[in-house]
């Protein structure tokens, strides 16, 4: 018994050890790779954007949108018995911004691009392509995951932009059609309440979650074994620990700007 | 890899020196380029002082191959030696270009 | 092209190899010398260590004792750097052909070339056109791995091992799972390329047929140990048990199929 607890935690730490090499790799080929002439090549970057962002838009928008109506229609039942129905417009915004918005497009893109990333690093993984490159003297790293990493670290946030603007969209569809809010009041409230800083600790956590999903989905990937089979354990692995991750790190993020007052 | 231009009448002569590698060969394609560009359209390519060609050397030389007959000037070769040769019988490009033993034989009727 | 200068020494030279996986021999203390200008080809059953011992010599894995060296410089040594440097001296066409699926044909055989040279565009295009008619495939530009055939697919592999000239070129199972007319093909295109372009072939197979066709000497590897070194002629009428079953394809002979370690004894324990 004991034994075997100490076989799984060996397991947890090799596989916490391959994530932290993997990180410090990616950011050794970004930092010092343009230097040595070897940098991931524009075009594959750009690849990975659109498929990342481009084609994740409707998805997001579509979530957002509706966690912006249920959020607003939720607060305006609490607020309605305390006659403040007015203040759905900064309730929603607001925690839209600073929470729901990232969270749930970090979600949402660890469900769509994560699992892809993976998906398609573990085909590569079992099928020799990643030794391919390998004994061509092309690093894996820089080829594949560089370009993967930096797409996710550009599209995430500029997701969770697009996604606090449909949320604030849905809240408005609920406050002027169903609370017969003034338009112009509704929106005059929002901005009035929403601080910049709500935006940034929002878009701060999701470059933290950006990394979060570029580094599991490759590091899974990467470290497929065993065939089809392997590939899709390998694919699921990579969604639940993001999935994880994320809510741990929301909160680790959240705590320390509570504390500090941001 | 060296490169030696001598003009006679409206040819002119590219002598080549040592190896054609990867690493030269765009060496090989910026002096075809000045060639183009001074209009010249007669060249004959000189490998007598040539041991070994690679891949990137045979592509520049298709390359400035197909550029001259745009232009309708020609490209011939001259004094090859036999392992060189082998390089283009393998490739086939032998029935591409025109190979002549010498010099003198490469510039008659030119 | 490389018809480079060959001197009589051994380009790839394993000096007291082992390798262990999970406690286990892969490969046993294993001698070799293989000679620049040669086709050497590695044969042996499934599982008997061949392929492991091609991935030493590409330097994809470690030899837990003693030294692999190409051209000299041992491999297992050496910085990641420096053992980039020495891959792009050599090729290596895999089992399933290894194309990268996203890439089209031209850009697959494009990659070490974009990757590792500074050649123009047009130059690359035209040394693509080269290699992909040595292949015998010209007009496959535009095609993705998955639109060509398994034959095919090794073909473009093998356009891509050269792409860069190489002085070595390694062979994992060419021929396996390819029809006899296409295996055929792809032996010929080994022994073309070894004997018109001085290229070291190095072979790993089971297809009897093609091993005679094209080793200019043949080694026998058994459970991690190299059983014979010889010429084709060696081979065939050698005296060795390993060497006769395997030739003749027999079921029984020193080459067990059924463990004897684990008998049926434990049946009888249920």
């Amino acid at each position: 018994m004991v034994s075997e607890i100490g076989i799984v935690i060996i397991e947890y730490l090799k596989w916490f050890k391959g994530v932290i090499f993997l990180f410090i790799d990616i950011f050794y080929w970004i930092v010092f790779g343009p230097f040595k002439g070897k940098f991931s090549r524009r075009q594959s970057i750009f690849q990975q954007m659109v498929f990342v962002g481009l084609r994740s838009i409707i998805i997001v928008v579509f979530v957002d949108i509706f966690t912006g109506i249920v959020l607003a229609m939720q607060t305006a039942y609490q607020l309605q018995k305390m006659g403040a129905v007015l203040y759905v417009a900064s309730l929603v915004a607001i925690s839209l911004c600073r929470e729901l918005s990232p969270v749930l497009t970090a979600l949402v893109v660890a469900g769509r691009a994560g699992s892809a990333i993976s998906a398609e690093l573990g085909t590569m993984k079992v099928t020799e392509q990643i030794e391919a490159l390998e004994t061509m003297a092309i690093n894996p790293t820089r080829f594949l995951v560089v370009p993967r990493f930096l797409a996710l670290l550009l599209m995430l946030p500029a997701l969770t932009i697009l996604g606090n603007l449909a949320g604030i969209l849905g809240g408005y569809l609920v406050g002027t059609g169903s609370l017969h809010i003034n338009p112009d009041l509704y929106m005059q409230t929002t901005f009035k309440y929403l601080e910049l800083k709500d935006i940034y600790t929002g878009l701060i956590k999701s470059f933290a979650f950006g990394m979060i999903i570029a580094l599991i989905g490759c590091y899974e990937g990467l470290n497929t074994r065993g065939g089809a089979e392997g590939v899709g354990k390998a694919t699921t692995r990579s969604v639940v620990i993001s999935f994880i991750l994320i809510i741990l790190v929301d909160c680790i993020i959240t705590a320390i700007f509570y504390f500090s007052k941001i | 890899m060296k490169i030696r231009e001598e003009k006679l009448n409206d040819a002119v002569i590219c002598i080549l020196e040592g190896e054609i590698n990867i690493n030269n060969s765009p060496d090989l394609r910026k002096a075809f380029d000045g060639l183009i560009k001074r209009n010249e359209k007669k060249l004959v390519v000189d490998f007598s002082g040539v041991s070994y060609i690679d891949s990137s050397g045979l592509a520049t030389l298709i390359e400035m191959f197909q550029r001259l007959k745009k232009i309708g000037g020609a490209l011939r070769f001259s004094n090859m030696e036999q392992k060189v040769k082998n390089i283009f019988e393998v490739t086939k490009l032998h029935k591409l270009f025109e190979i002549f033993d010498n010099r003198e034989a490469a510039l008659k009727d030119f | 092209m490389s018809v480079k200068e060959c001197k009589a020494e051994s380009i790839i030279s394993l000096r007291n190899v082992s390798k262990f996986f999970q406690g286990k021999t892969v490969i046993d203390d294993v001698n070799l010398d293989i000679y620049c200008g040669e086709t050497f080809v590695i044969m042996g059953c499934s599982g008997s260590g061949k392929s492991t011992l091609l991935r030493l010599m590409t330097g994809a894995i470690r030899p837990d004792k003693g030294s692999v060296a190409l051209k000299g410089r041992d491999i297992a040594k050496i910085s990641s750097e420096e053992l980039d440097e020495v891959r792009k001296t050599f090729g290596m066409t895999f089992q399933y052909s290894a194309l990268l699926d996203s890439l089209n044909v031209e850009e697959n055989i494009a990659l070490p070339l974009r990757e590792h040279t500074q050649l123009a565009e047009e130059i690359i295009k035209i040394i693509i056109k080269m290699k992909l008619s040595l292949v015998g495939l010209r007009g496959y530009e535009e095609y993705y791995p998955s639109q060509i055939s398994g034959g095919m697919r090794k073909r473009v592999g093998l356009a891509r091992a050269i792409a860069l000239d190489p002085e070595i070129v390694f062979y994992d199972e060419p021929t396996s799972g390819l029809d006899p007319v296409v295996g055929g093909v792809i032996d010929k295109l080994i022994k073309d390329l070894s004997v018109k372009l001085m290229i070291t072939s190095v072979v790993v197979t089971h297809d009897m047929h093609s091993v005679f066709e094209i080793a200019d000497r043949i080694s026998m590897i058994h459970k991690g140990k190299v059983v014979e070194v010889g010429t084709p002629e060696d081979i065939r009428n050698s005296k060795n048990e390993y060497i006769r079953q395997f030739i003749n394809g027999s079921p029984s002979g020193p080459i067990d199929f059924f463990r004897e370690d684990i008998g049926m004894e434990d049946v009888l324990d249920l």
